[in-house]
């Protein structure tokens, strides 16, 4: 009899919880929530609470397969890898690297991520590689960067109890980080006032002080409004500005033109209303941004984003305690899988492919010439597969037949490519066009780290084996890359890929396993003497100052028209997670929530004749979907939502995959679409 | 000490406490001539929860856990509905210290039999409850109304409650909680305090638990006091006291449903 309580990482949301898998004789029975992780103080999510439920779920994938006339063929490792390399090898030397592309995963550790860039970079030789975070906060990596020379969260989860003000903006923060939400419940309960902007009612929105909603794809124009309002009121924080700031009259002429009159016509809120937002905001000792994919997944994103660090720069609320603008990642290692390198442009640790200097510093750790030129992005990797230009992606745990915007042409660019391999720990809807699978293990099933979205780098512990034949990402990565005839890939534990990874990534210098067995450590770590850093921007900017970016309002792609009259939002909800792989396998999670459905107005509703529960055709430019109707107040008029998980009617049929021209972030949050009686 | 305690005094097969690990305190099953680490009882894990999910798979074991007056309490609770048998959970009394006794407002804090720890004086009542009794009714609906809207349907209250045991849930029934949504609404919440007023022992796990901060140790204070007012009942008496609201007057235990 052996009954151990193992201590991992939450892998779901971004938030990084720790618990206890409970395990009893192989056999997982349950989660305990672990009282003394400063992240979650004993609390979970309903998610968290049924983390364990999809583990030892039938459907896992445990043998390797590959496909043979139109069926998939059950084949040794041995066999599956062959063929797998050899093909890499045809289509390298037939088009070249850069027609192959690797797809990281949010979902694995760092440990995997480093290795599954250094797979497509010194392996195939080809700096094609990226993964999710496309998708997520690919405009917040790419707009903190120029604001403040770090994309990430700038302050801790704890020290959200401790602000005086939070304004949550396109964050349905209990909803899809709950225990972060539960932080701001405890500082609602202190006092703190809540200020959320949304288009959409949240469950913390309707706790809010101050709830505005405005127009899907106006964020700016609120945003430029705020800081008016705080310039033209006396409300800077004049010796911030002066002294760790820089371009702040290129600011000031920007917002120049936001009269309240014309921001309310833009974004429908209520000037009186936003006035007293900016107000409230500014006055606050304590202030913190949070924010989401309501944010980030614009073509404007990285103006957002920077529109953003404008406001928070200019009140002063950063690099203090209980001071910042924090971005909330959304998948359990989606900050990690940045840092580690699953990037196109960035190898590990945000250092530049461009930069001779480093590259030259990659190529010696290595022992490869490395190519210079960045890769593509995951959007634009669909589009060259679209044309012929890419030939083949290996594709680790990710599902863009689901999560990608407009899936329609996912699906034409995925039946282009000669070469699908997916390794994965379920059959999911992009596994079904694979030439070859591969089944992996779960985070459950290996050890590593996860790193959350307030930059604490988090163990994974392994609770029990992998599933019949499947294999933690990391082995697969490195017995390809052998096959690959590859050297430097002789690892025998995560911790080992971890001591490489932290011997190039400054700010994971000081991170090893060991330490982390003990230690709570957040990024940048550079040394092993080093305790970790909570609050970024102490002193000064990561990048020295901190740059205003003038930046305007600009509308979205698509707008509503005759034709297609609403603007159609996604997201998620709370008891579904994502493509739904996990959550739709996990009995109490799929109870909750079993069944698409689009949230329309109530008065749309009338207009239109649809009551609430009945089953409605969703359409836009690019598609339809059958769906029941959600009729609520909860969403503004001529507005709706479609949560994206559900593959009986997938919102990414509809989404448009216009792109942020500088992080190629899709507009996942505006397009124009109809709704009608089906 | 705690092991030597557990198995060659008490006679058990695996022990079960909190100890440390990780830069953290959790949960811990040893058997005997295993290690184990420090141990810390000053973070209060709810073992009889732990216990009771580990339980149908430990066959004919015998187990010691830390036992608080609450733990015991619930243990009688389980035990008198056949769903632990007594034999095979071995307590070791553990007092709790005054900060523990303090946060749960417990006016009865002293196991039967002490091994560790010094038995403390009883908390006076809880201030919240005779504050929202002095209240008119319509303002204690406002206070709880409000409370309830921060719920995010977690079920930690549930997941985390040692007496909660029925296979099927109610809280997870569509005809007392619509499924989608949150907050789940009062339904859920009143639901659960009567379904749980005569068997609660004010463990104070589920408000522990709560990512919301709904003080439902209150809440379940409040009913308890109702019960012991109106029936003379108190949850957690080993004797095979009638549960109030599941069997009729005089019947025996014997017939009783062990489902609810």
């Amino acid at each position: 009899m052996n009954v151990e309580h193992v201590l991992t990482t939450c892998p779901y949301c971004g938030t990084g919880c720790n618990f206890y898998l409970q395990v009893v004789d192989g056999r997982l029975v349950g989660v305990v929530p672990c009282k003394t992780d400063e992240i979650s103080l004993g609390k979970l999510c309903i998610k968290g609470y049924n983390a364990h439920a999809f583990v030892q779920h039938p459907d896992r994938l445990i043998h390797p397969m590959v496909r043979q006339g139109g069926d998939m063929r059950r084949v040794s490792w041995e066999e599956a890898l062959d063929k797998l390399a050899s093909e890499i090898k045809r289509i390298r030397d037939k088009y070249g690297p850069d027609s192959i592309a690797v797809l990281a995963s949010a979902k694995c550790t760092n440990e995997e991520n480093y290795l599954f860039q250094k797979l497509a970079r010194a392996v195939i030789g080809t700096n094609n590689v990226d993964h999710c975070a496309r998708l997520c906060h690919a405009s917040t990596v790419a707009g903190l960067l120029y604001s403040f020379g770090s994309g990430a969260m700038t302050n801790t989860i704890p020290e959200f109890d401790n602000a005086d003000c939070i304004l949550v903006t396109g964050s349905n923060t209990l909803e899809a980080h709950p225990i972060i939400g539960s932080r701001m419940l405890r500082a609602l309960e202190k006092g703190a006032k809540i200020i959320t902007v949304d288009p959409r009612d949240t469950p913390l929105s309707r706790l809010a002080a101050i709830k505005l909603n405005q127009k899907s794809g106006s964020d700016i124009a609120w945003i430029n409004g705020m800081i008016k309002v705080i310039i033209d009121e006396g409300l800077v924080d004049g010796e911030f500005v002066e002294t760790r700031t820089t371009d702040f009259a290129k600011l000031k002429e920007a917002v120049s033109g936001y009269h309240l009159d014309k921001v309310e016509s833009i974004t429908g809120i209520p000037k009186d209303r936003l006035a007293e937002a900016a107000r409230v905001f500014a006055k606050s000792k304590r202030a913190m941004v949070a924010y989401a994919m309501g944010i980030t997944q614009h073509s404007n994103g990285t103006d957002i984003v920077k529109a953003l660090a404008n406001l928070s720069m200019v009140t002063g609320h950063l690099g203090k305690e209980s001071n910042g603008l924090n971005p909330l990642r959304g998948q359990c290692n989606v900050q990690g899988s940045c840092d580690a390198g699953g990037l196109p442009n960035l190898y590990p640790g945000y250092q530049r492919v461009d930069d001779e200097q480093t590259r030259a510093k990659f190529e010696q750790a290595w022992g490869q010439r490395l190519p210079p030129k960045p890769g593509l992005t995951l959007t634009c990797a669909v589009k060259d597969a679209l044309v012929g230009k890419l030939k083949a992606m290996i594709i680790f745990g990710e599902n863009i037949m689901l999560s990608d915007p407009d899936i329609t042409h996912v699906e034409q660019a995925l039946k282009e490519l000669e070469l699908v391999a997916v390794v994965d720990i379920f059959p999911t809807e992009t596994s079904s066009f694979a030439h070859i699978i591969l089944p992996a293990a779960c985070y459950a099933e290996k050890d590593g780290t996860f790193t959350n979205t307030d930059r604490s780098v988090r163990l994974l512990r392994k609770a029990l084996a992998p599933p019949g034949e499947a294999w933690p990402d990391w082995k697969i990565a490195c017995e390809l890359a052998k096959r690959l005839g590859a050297n430097g890939f002789d690892f025998a534990s995560p911790a080992q890929v971890m001591d490489e990874m932290a011997k190039v990534t400054p700010i994971y210098g000081g991170i090893d396993h060991s330490r982390l067995d003990s230690e709570h450590l957040r990024w940048p770590c550079p040394t092993k003497d080093h305790k970790g850093t909570p609050i970024l921007h102490t002193q000064k900017f990561t990048k020295g100052l901190g740059t205003f970016a003038p930046v305007h309002h600009k509308p979205p792609a698509e707008e509503p028209s005759e034709e297609y009259p609403f603007i159609l939002t996604t997201g998620r909800n709370l008891f579904q997670y994502h493509t739904g792989t996990m959550t739709r396998r996990s009995p109490k999670l799929e109870r909750e929530a079993p069944e698409p459905y689009v949230e329309i107005n109530t008065g749309d509703a009338k207009r239109l004749g649809i009551v609430d529960g009945e089953r409605v055709m969703v359409s836009s430019r690019r598609g339809a979907i059958s769906l029941k109707a959600a009729v609520t107040d909860r969403i503004i008029p001529g507005s709706i939502f479609i949560p994206f998980h559900y593959a009986e009617a997938p919102a990414n049929r509809l989404t448009n995959a216009a792109l942020d021209p500088v992080s190629n972030i899709p507009e996942l949050k505006v397009c124009a679409a109809k709704v009608q009686k089906a | 000490m705690l092991p030597e305690l557990a198995f060659d005094k008490l006679g058990a097969d695996l022990l079960l406490a909190m100890c440390e690990g990780h830069g953290n305190v959790g949960p811990i099953v040893i058997s005997k001539g295993e290690k184990m680490a420090k141990v810390r009882t000053d973070v209060p894990y709810q073992l009889v929860t732990i216990l009771t999910n580990i339980y149908p798979f430990i066959g004919q074991k015998k187990l010691a856990l830390l036992c608080r007056r609450c733990d015991e309490k619930a243990l009688a609770e389980l035990e008198k509905r056949g769903l632990v048998d007594e034999k095979r959970v071995l307590r070791i009394g553990l007092a709790c210290s005054a900060d523990q006794i303090k946060a749960c407002r417990c006016s009865d804090p002293v196991p039967s039999v002490v091994h560790i720890g010094a038995p403390g004086k009883p908390a006076g009542e809880d201030e919240l409850m005779n504050k929202l009794l002095a209240m008119p009714s319509e303002e204690r609906l406002k206070f709880w109304t409000a409370q309830f809207r921060k719920c995010n349907k977690c079920f930690a209250c549930t997941l985390n409650c040692p007496v909660c045991f029925c296979d099927d849930c109610v809280l997870e029934e569509r005809t007392f909680v619509a499924e989608k949504g949150i907050p789940p609404g009062m339904s859920f919440h009143l639901i659960r305090t009567f379904h749980l007023s005569d068997k609660c022992v004010e463990c104070g796990e589920c408000e522990r638990s709560c990512p919301a901060g709904i003080p439902l140790l209150t809440l379940r204070k409040m009913a308890a006091k109702d019960m012991k007012a109106l029936y003379g009942f108190v949850s957690g008496d080993k004797k095979k006291v009638s549960p109030l609201l599941t069997t009729l007057e005089g019947e025996p235990m014997e017939d009783e449903c062990h489902e609810c």
